[in-house]
């Protein structure tokens, strides 16, 4: 390899690992680590008083507090004829997750066939828009599912018009699977669809030459291709979905409690050390199943054939292509697919200016103005917590672009830098927020003994830290692919002209990956303004509190206004912001070209 | 021979326990035309990268100029290169792109006068404006060629400047290439795995294989005194006999053939004879020639398998005794069948 001459690269390195070691690595690890110590000694009490409790672990909890117990019980179980057992708050969890991810294969899957093997008007925005679910905050969207599937929802509105009683899905399963769908149907697409265009139309061809049917060379050549991607999209549906808060929280409540929900409940009740150890299980859990999986993905490794990719075929081709049953399964889909995604968001906005009985109203803004000018203290004022979100967001940036950038640099230069890069990548989303904002109350915010000084970071650097970590890997995700695909010999030819190695990165290497960069500061700003999972705990009262933290508090103290109507419009701020945030980093990265 | 301006002494290239290049020692005489080629592996690229200062060697020292710069990064080093993929900045015009390394060199010309001198050298004048991407392949060929010599490098590096072209484009250009670098006079380096190219084009060829050099002279000597039996086998076509010495002659098994005659070895010497395609004639096997054949040919009596029309001349494959035979022929009618096959064995070489 070269001998590279500058300093830079090194120093950014270094400085990227401090902060990710000071704000994830040490609060993450001290929560691990209390989840088998006490008073400063190793133990596994608190691991075996969670995991032996029937309240967490249903009927396998004998399997740790009295583990000879266990074939007798065995037995007896089988004697009294195979009654159905449940497996506690951790088995609900784990249950609620597999559902989610088989809704969101389901919803997920004719789209990725759609976009991958037709044409139709809107196709390349579909398909670019399919990542847009992911950085919507998450308790607007909880909010957007109540205005259209809740008591007084869209929903029921318009079954009312054709004389059908109301539908109650609120603090039901189905709702928060549904939810779940919106946000990882999107990702089973994504993946999909990339993986289906990545075929090469060369091998199906060679393959139909060879005498298979259609359906055979599918089977044969374009499915092997599939299915890796597809595991993949199923595996990070679980995870997320297993360790999914807001819309648990919002759309289900303690009744339909799962982990996450439990543990941020505890951390309320300041019962620290029982929430650490249920965060240490559910990170040893997901951290567990992704590192199966990526063992896993190095034995898929497929060479990525040059070949040309298969033809699409029009969707509609004229009145008499639609006779077609497939193309009409996949308009009828496209209308479910537009009920699910817009339906919620659409609702959201249209519940915020009317009543429940559907007069036209401005009265939910009048409450957010009212709240506004209110002097009562300990409730939430919208501006300020627009104001802190846009700071927040604008220091996440200033923290998550230069971790990107650095990473990404890693990842492409260094010949085992991407298998590092990754690790850095996954690891903070496989760690919940919540889990790290557990971490960071304990360890920074409390405060913490270094060399003799303590070391104490205190609400906003708290929040805009938890934020940058949330929100330095969606930058890195953008710049790597981009910066990767530079040929090597255009930063060998600007040398042999006379260019230094920090010359070629200015004058070559970033005019190259502008939009790339534009486009990871977006969703890295977009993710810190709907993050709600660590801020709802390292928001010190409420003068630190965010709009999603706003938000949840309108839907969560119904004393406060008048049913959803508060929430709806506080939403619609969060959408708009986010909406605007996300079109004006974009026009103003245009310009940087 | 003139002074030397690019040295090459004793270098070695590894990559991670793979030898890339192994103790290679070459000189290039300023103002000279060098190719190095040599099938994929064999180090020619290594090379190149090694004197342009974008690969590091693992020991032994590059000198250009008269200066050392074994340890320079590329930017210090002086020398201009284009690379295969042509490596046109996409973010800027022509124009800009020639302009780039003008910057970081103080040569005794305004940069926009020398811009342009280097746009009208390659024709490119009229489209200084364009973007990259708008340009065919040989044209960003050329632009990458005056980008090069911008700077007024000591030294032109040329990476299979040619390979991602089509065929008569290649011969075209290769003769453009050729004539720029005799109006400048500049030391040149080329690379390519195209053997004809290199005997088309180089004052001198170093023939590579397996990172080492087999043989460094003229294309001619090349062609016509190949050094080793690789040589022989690489530059241009050659039948290559392979056998054992046996009472003066060359056993190839059920069949005899004679050697040079300066040449000497002993029976029982395993050797290899190679024999050019034009060195051979061929004739139909008509009726025994009453006087016998000239004393000093040899004949071969073979088959005719298949003949290749090649436009001014005929390749011909034919079977003698096991053994495949070719024979380049501009008779105007190549006989069928049966065939007598004539060379003089002092126009054969052996390895």
């Amino acid at each position: 390899m070269l001998a590279r001459g500058d300093r830079v690269v090194p120093a950014g390195v270094v400085a990227t690992v401090a902060t990710l070691v000071v704000v994830f690595y040490y609060p993450v690890g001290s929560v691990l680590v209390s989840a088998i110590s006490a008073g400063g000694r190793l133990t596994v009490a608190p691991l075996v008083s969670v995991l032996g409790d029937p309240f967490y672990t249903g009927a396998a909890h004998s399997l740790v507090a009295a583990p000879t117990t266990v074939p007798n019980g065995i037995v007896r179980w089988a004697a009294s004829g195979f009654p159905s057992v449940g497996f506690g708050l951790f088995g609900f969890t784990a249950y609620q997750a597999l559902l989610s991810t088989a809704a969101s294969v389901v919803v997920g899957l004719p789209g990725a066939y759609l976009l991958a093997r037709f044409d139709f008007a809107g196709r390349r925005f579909v398909r670019s828009v399919t990542i847009l679910p992911f950085v919507l905050p998450s308790i607007m969207v909880a909010v957007g599912f109540l205005a259209m599937f809740g008591a007084s929802g869209v929903l029921n509105d318009l079954l009312a018009v054709v004389g059908v009683g109301p539908v109650r899905l609120t603090f039901t399963l189905e709702i928060i699977v549904l939810a779940h769908a919106f946000y990882n149907a999107p990702l089973v697409t994504r993946l999909v669809t990339a993986a289906w265009e990545s075929v090469d139309a060369h091998r199906v061809e060679t393959a139909r030459t060879l005498g298979a049917s259609p359906r055979r060379a599918f089977r044969d050549v374009t499915l092997p291709q599939l299915l890796p991607a597809l595991l993949t999209a199923a595996v990070l549906t679980f995870v997320f979905t297993f360790m999914s808060f807001p819309i648990v929280l919002a759309l289900g409540g303690l009744q339909l409690a799962t982990v996450e929900v439990w543990l941020f409940a505890q951390v309320q009740n300041l019962d620290l050390t029982e929430a650490a150890t249920l965060g240490a299980i559910e990170t040893a859990l997901s951290l567990g199943l992704i590192y199966v999986y990526l063992r896993y993905e190095t034995t898929q490794l497929q060479a990525r054939s040059g070949g040309r990719g298969l033809d699409r075929t029009p969707l509609v081709d004229g009145w008499r292509s639609l006779v077609d049953p497939k193309r009409l399964g996949l308009l009828a889909y496209g209308g479910v697919v537009a009920v699910l995604f817009v339906g919620p968001l659409a609702s959201l906005v249209v519940e915020s200016v009317t009543t429940p009985e559907g007069q036209l109203t401005l009265e939910y803004y009048g409450f957010l103005l009212a709240q506004q000018s209110s002097a009562a203290s300990g409730t939430v004022q919208p501006l300020p917590a627009i104001r802190n979100s846009l700071l927040f967001g604008a220091g996440a940036l200033l923290l998550a672009l230069p971790m990107g950038v650095v990473v990404s640099v890693v990842a492409t230069r260094e010949s085992r830098g991407s298998r590092v890069a990754e690790a850095l990548l996954t690891a903070p989303l496989a760690v919940s927020g919540i889990v790290l904002g557990l971490g960071m109350l304990r360890t920074l915010v409390f405060g913490t003994e270094v060399f003799g000084h303590r070391l104490l970071v205190t609400g906003p650097v708290a929040i805009v830290a938890a934020h940058a970590v949330a929100a330095y890997p969606f930058v890195s995700r953008n710049l790597t692919p981009a910066l990767g695909s530079i040929d090597d010999r255009l930063a060998d030819a600007a040398r042999l002209l006379g260019a230094d190695r920090a010359t070629v990165l200015t004058d070559i290497e970033l005019p190259l990956v502008v939009p790339a960069f534009v486009a990871g500061a977006a969703f890295a700003f977009a993710i810190s303004i709907g993050e709600f999972d660590s801020t709802v705990l390292l928001a010190e009262g409420v003068d630190s509190a965010t709009m999603p933290v706003a938000l949840e508090r309108y839907i969560g103290n119904r004393s406060l206004g008048p049913d959803l109507g508060p929430a709806t419009a506080m939403g619609t701020v969060l959408l708009a912001v986010t909406t605007v945030s996300f079109v004006v980093i974009d026009r103003v990265g245009g310009r940087w070209e | 021979m003139g002074p030397s301006h690019v040295t090459v002494d004793s270098l070695t290239v590894d990559f991670g326990g793979l030898t890339a290049l192994g103790d290679v020692s070459l000189s290039i005489e300023a103002g000279e035309f060098f190719t190095l080629v040599g099938p994929s592996g064999c180090g020619k690229t290594t090379l190149l990268r090694s004197i342009a200062g974008l690969e590091t060697p693992t020991t032994g020292g590059i000198r250009v100029a008269g200066e050392d710069v074994t340890g320079e990064p590329p930017e210090e080093r002086n020398v201009g290169m284009v690379f295969q993929s042509y490596a046109l900045f996409p973010h800027m015009s022509v124009r800009e792109n020639v302009a780039y390394g003008l910057q970081f060199h103080e040569i005794a010309q305004a940069d926009g006068e020398r811009v342009d001198e280097l746009l009208d050298l390659v024709d490119m004048a009229g489209l200084a404006d364009r973007e990259p991407a708008q340009l065919s392949g040989g044209q960003q060929q050329r632009v990458s060629l005056a980008r090069a010599l911008a700077p007024k490098p000591d030294v032109l590096l040329l990476d299979e400047p040619l390979s991602a072209l089509d065929a008569k484009l290649r011969k075209r250009l290769r003769v453009r290439i050729k004539s720029i670098q005799q109006e400048l006079g500049i030391t040149t380096v080329y690379v390519t795995h195209d053997q004809s190219e290199a005997l088309a084009i180089s004052d001198r060829v170093a023939v590579m294989h397996d990172g080492s050099v087999e043989q460094i002279a003229t294309p001619e000597a090349v062609y016509r005194e190949p050094e080793s039996q690789f040589v022989a086998e690489f530059v241009g076509d050659n039948n290559v006999f392979s056998g054992v010495v046996s009472d003066g002659r060359l056993d190839v098994g059920g069949a005899t053939l004679p050697l040079p005659a300066e040449s000497d070895h002993a029976d029982g010497e395993s050797l290899a004879l190679a024999v050019r395609p034009e060195a051979l004639s061929i004739e139909g096997d008509g009726p025994e020639d009453e006087e016998g054949s000239p004393t000093d040919c040899t004949e071969l009596r073979a088959t005719v398998e298949t003949v290749e029309f090649l436009g001014d001349a005929y390749r011909v494959h034919c079977a003698w005794e096991g053994h495949a035979v070719v024979v380049k022929t501009e008779s105007t009618e190549p006989p069928e069948g049966e065939a007598v096959l004539r060379f003089d064995a002092d126009e054969t070489r052996t390895f």
